[in-house]
């Protein structure tokens, strides 16, 4: 009789989701314009991504992507709390100033950071230029397109991480932490040996979900550049969408929304796995 | 009955005939759904064609609702299910084809003849809307290219407008010299901008008639006229004219840098028109419009044919007479002067006769240039513009494409043998927009 309770939630999740990853999987084997009947075509879309150079470029950004946010915000918002469990004084408003950006909405910070920050006419980059330094635009070099994005997507993210870390550091005995003070062990030691084994599963949650969302961003780089200079920041979302809606290849767009989903179910077996041996110890 | 109950019945009752009454009073409902515009153009929306609509016709209710700049996609997802709007107003002729094969449009044959559209109308638009013979679209309003430059500071510098690709170059150089920027241009806020470039290079370098045949399938777009004219267009690039900011900038901050003299002309359409009385009097300066310059061998100025919007009647719809006469409202005389003096621009229906209409938007280079892309048309001495004649994964490749040779990441010759296989998969498949013989 209890399991009657899982059903509205399990209706709504075969509705909003399962059917329409039915369909989307279905599509990919299908060439619609998204107006006309579809035709089916087996495997013709995943082939043609496979001659598609830009889908290995966007498939590339990708991976960057997801190096990056591995990375830099998961060490930036350890190390800053680690810092806030340290010296708790003014932790709270520091808190709030790194969570701050993560509450405003991406749209707002994107046309934010591309009009007050990287434009040479209104932004802080064009009275640099006018001051004589020699400083570009990021968004408009294929080379720092993707790295111009990822910093204000990282400006926004790692204080979210920060506040997550917070949230789990402050769950450490404080004996711990305080012994090994009196071993006499450095900021550093007490790090690697005391706090980061202690919200380990903390990390490794935060991490499997960054490899997921970063295989499904595409807010900020279609706001900041619709994946360009020339195909330069295409990621497999923008591909999807621009195939979707500006080529009228529904289909091709769906194959890329599967390569996508791949992805996202790898990282998602992984925290399955992650989580049973969590149980199970 | 008890007192509570038949107090609470007559209250409903006059409750529900005083919501229903004024709908019935309005008449049959008209809906349509419109892009993005700034509360200033919904009022002139409002003022010059919805109010007058509704005044002059008291069997409709003609409702507009505006659905912002993602408007093609809401409307394909929203006739797909059978819903939308009684006027379907369509992103371009590219879109037009598809979705008359679905069925999602009602043929218009029937209102040509009761309103008379074939006098009216310029016939290459009508020819333009027909998808297996029959007319399903008009177009909203149609554009052309040409070159705006600061008139005022032309003057100040001895410069003379182009009137061949060398003066052009020559023109260019010398502003390079003086630290001008030639060409006042951005695609920051709209990355299709660049096919504005592409479409001035095919046409006033390769020719129409080459663009003509190509997109009839009867020359090949890697044929050398395309060659010389995508070479050129990158040659412009790389020696700057199209100044540092390129991927920076909006169109309105390019054609705000024009207005104050940091940049000298703008190739661009006929809808910057609309900025001209924002930017230019407060910089005192002067515009000036000319045809775009054309290369020797080819017969100019070119004058190439956009058009970026279409309306259309849907199939579902249960008011069909209702759309179709505020289309044809749309097509009056008084509603292109009213428009076309508030809103210059944006509202140039293809009306074949413009002798009747007045228009009074301080802008006598406007309606000159209005005047002068008609008199072509109706010559069929146009150009194309891709983003009205290519199939759409064509011009979306287009798009991005030519930023890769800009940035040096492909050939003219690699991109325009992808361009060629992506034209002609979209022309096997029936994409190609409705090309009117020459």
């Amino acid at each position: 009789m209890h399991r009657l309770y899982l059903v509205p939630t399990l209706l709504i999740n075969v509705v909003i989701i399962f059917i329409p990853a039915l369909l989307t999987v279905a599509l990919a084997f299908f060439r619609w314009d998204g107006i006309t009947t579809p035709v089916f075509v087996g495997l013709q879309n995943f082939q043609a991504l496979w001659f598609d150079r830009v889908f290995w470029t966007a498939l590339t950004n990708n991976l960057i992507w997801t190096g990056l946010f591995l990375t830099i915000p998961i060490f930036m918002g350890l190390l800053a709390a680690t810092l806030l469990l340290v010296a708790r004084r003014g932790s709270m408003f520091f808190q709030v100033i790194y969570f701050l950006p993560m509450i405003i909405a991406t749209a707002i910070l994107a046309r934010v950071w591309q009009g007050m920050i990287f434009s040479p006419v209104s932004g802080v980059n064009g009275m640099l230029q006018r001051m004589g330094f020699p400083t570009i635009d990021p968004l408009t070099q294929p080379s720092t397109a993707l790295l111009g994005i990822a910093t204000v997507d990282l400006w926004h993210w790692w204080g979210f991480l920060c506040v997550i870390f917070f949230a789990a550091l402050r769950q450490v005995p404080q004996e711990q932490i305080e012994f090994a003070r009196l071993e006499g062990a450095s900021f550093w030691q007490i790090m690697r040996h005391v706090l980061i084994p202690a919200i380990r599963p903390t990390i490794t949650l935060m991490m499997i979900m960054t490899v997921i969302w970063s295989f499904l961003v595409f807010d900020f780089v279609y706001i900041l550049t619709q994946g360009g200079p020339a195909f330069s920041s295409e990621v497999l979302s923008t591909l999807a969408y621009r195939s979707a809606f500006y080529d009228l290849a529904v289909g091709k767009a769906a194959a890329v929304a599967v390569v996508i989903s791949l992805f996202g179910l790898v990282a998602t077996a992984f925290y399955i796995r992650a989580q049973t041996r969590e149980f199970q110890s | 009955m008890k007192r509570r109950t038949f107090i609470a019945g007559t209250l409903g009752l006059l409750a529900s005939s005083a919501l229903i009454g004024p709908a019935l009073a309005q008449g049959k409902t008209i809906t349509w759904w419109y892009e993005s515009a700034d509360p200033k153009q919904q009022g002139y929306i409002k003022s010059g064609i919805i109010e007058p609509f509704n005044a002059a016709n008291p069997d409709f209710n003609l409702t507009i609702d505006y659905r912002g700049t993602e408007l093609d996609k809401q409307m394909r997802v929203a006739l797909l299910s059978g819903n939308g709007p009684d006027i379907v107003y369509t992103a371009g002729p590219t879109y037009v084809a598809p979705m008359a094969r679905a069925g999602q449009l009602l043929a218009l044959d029937d209102y040509v003849t009761r309103y008379g559209w074939n006098d009216r109308i310029l016939p290459v638009f009508l020819e333009m809307g027909k998808y297996d013979g029959k007319l399903y679209a008009l177009p909203k309003t149609y554009e052309t290219l040409g070159l705006f430059y600061n008139k005022t500071l032309f003057e100040k510098h001895g410069w003379k407008a182009p009137t061949t690709i060398a003066e052009l170059e020559t023109l260019a150089d010398a502003m390079l010299a003086e630290k001008i920027v030639p060409f006042a241009s951005g695609n920051a806020n709209w990355r299709p901008a660049n096919e504005h470039y592409v479409s001035i290079a095919l046409n006033s370098i390769a020719g129409p008639e080459n663009v003509y045949k190509a997109l009839k399938g009867e020359l090949p777009w890697t044929a050398e006229p395309f060659v010389k004219a995508i070479d050129t267009l990158n040659s412009w690039w790389q020696k700057g004219y199209f100044g540092p900011n390129y991927f920076s900038l909006s169109d309105e901050q390019s054609f705000a840098q024009m207005a104050s003299g940091q940049a000298g002309m703008m190739p661009s359409g006929t809808w910057q028109f609309q900025r001209v009385n924002t930017y230019f009097p407060p910089a005192n300066a002067e515009v000036g419009f000319v045809g775009f310059p054309s290369a020797e061998g080819v017969s100019g100025p070119v004058y190439p044919l956009g058009v970026g919007s279409t309306f259309s009647v849907a199939a579902t719809s249960k008011n069909a007479d209702g759309a179709a006469a505020a289309i044809d409202y749309i097509f009056s005389d008084k509603v292109y002067g009213v428009m076309n003096s508030s809103w210059p621009g944006e509202w140039n229906t293809p009306l074949a006769d413009l002798s009747k209409v007045q228009v009074d938007n301080g802008l006598p280079i406007y309606t000159e240039a209005m005047k002068t892309l008609a008199e072509a048309v109706g010559d069929n001495q146009y150009g194309y513009t891709t983003w009205t004649f290519l199939p759409p994964a064509t011009n979306s490749y287009l798009v991005s494409g030519i930023e890769e040779v800009w940035l040096g990441r492909s050939t003219t010759a690699q991109f325009l043998e992808q361009l060629n296989a992506t034209f002609l998969q979209e022309k096997a498949d029936g994409k190609v927009p409705a090309i009117p013989a020459r």
